[in-house]
């Protein structure tokens, strides 16, 4: 999996593309702590060229979203692939994740 | 058709991407779609990271076995491992409607497992788990 780190008004874009597994998840979580102990607060995470995401992806997810929730922050999570869109649905993370049809929504969001 | 592939895993998460592109190449002639190689390779990542981090206490190298095979509109992998007796699908169903601050993510991969395959199977045979796994390819009644 590659991140890509771009800025959109106030929120930081991490372009995820690729497998998000169980090797990659802790480069995802190393890289959500770097961001939250350099003071960013709002992150978009754009799934638009991500194809996979297993339970490990999912826990990554969840900590992100708990841990910038719990810094006062804002998570938000864009562009869902129809495979990733899945895996969301049958783990009930539609409805507790902040879900945009676009980066460019979910910054403004 | 294609003759059974056996696989042998290392207890390290590297194989994982290892078995997902074996999952991928097997499956092909079988003229799947992508959700239900998808699908697969998801349902196999989640029971084989579970032997991996769970299955071994003992801190060192072990290998257990991964069976591929396919025929009549479907695909079955069969995990095999000499760890202590354990049924992952015995796990209590999780709650996906808790909010966010309640979520735990335990048992979450085997819902996943028992959500996206047809059958999910697992029975203790000669000192061996044995995990058995089948998906209909291209089902078309299928609810997600």
């Amino acid at each position: 999996m590659d991140i890509t780190e771009s800025q959109l008004n106030t929120s930081t874009v991490l372009a995820l593309s690729g497998r998000l597994d169980g090797l990659a998840s802790p480069v995802l979580d190393q890289k959500v702590d770097v961001l939250l102990a350099s003071g960013v607060r709002s992150v978009v995470f754009d799934c638009s060229s991500l194809g996979y995401v297993s339970s490990a992806g999912l826990r990554s997810f969840l900590t992100a979203a708990k841990k910038l929730k719990a810094a006062g922050g804002r998570s938000s999570f864009a562009a869902l692939t129809p495979a990733v869109h899945e895996v969301f649905e049958l783990s009930g993370f539609l409805t507790v994740l902040a879900i945009y049809p676009t980066a460019a929504a979910a910054a403004n969001g | 058709m294609s003759p059974p592939l056996q696989l042998t895993l290392a207890n390290d998460l590297a194989e994982i991407p290892r078995l997902a592109q074996a999952v991928e190449t097997y499956c092909e002639p079988f003229e799947p779609s992508m959700k239900d190689i998808l699908s697969l390779q998801l349902a196999l990542e989640e029971l084989v990271t579970n032997v991996i981090n769970h299955g071994y206490a003992d801190g060192h190298p072990h290998d257990f076995l991964v069976t591929l095979s396919g025929g009549a509109g479907s695909i079955r992998a069969v995990i095999t491992d000499d760890a202590p007796a354990y049924d992952p699908l015995a796990r209590p169903e999780v709650d996906t409607t808790l909010p966010l601050e309640e979520r735990a993510i335990g048992g979450l991969g085997v819902h996943l497992v028992k959500k996206l395959m047809d059958v999910s199977h697992y029975e203790r045979r000669d000192g061996k788990n044995i995990l058995t796994i089948e998906r209909r390819l291209n089902a078309p009644d299928r609810p997600v």
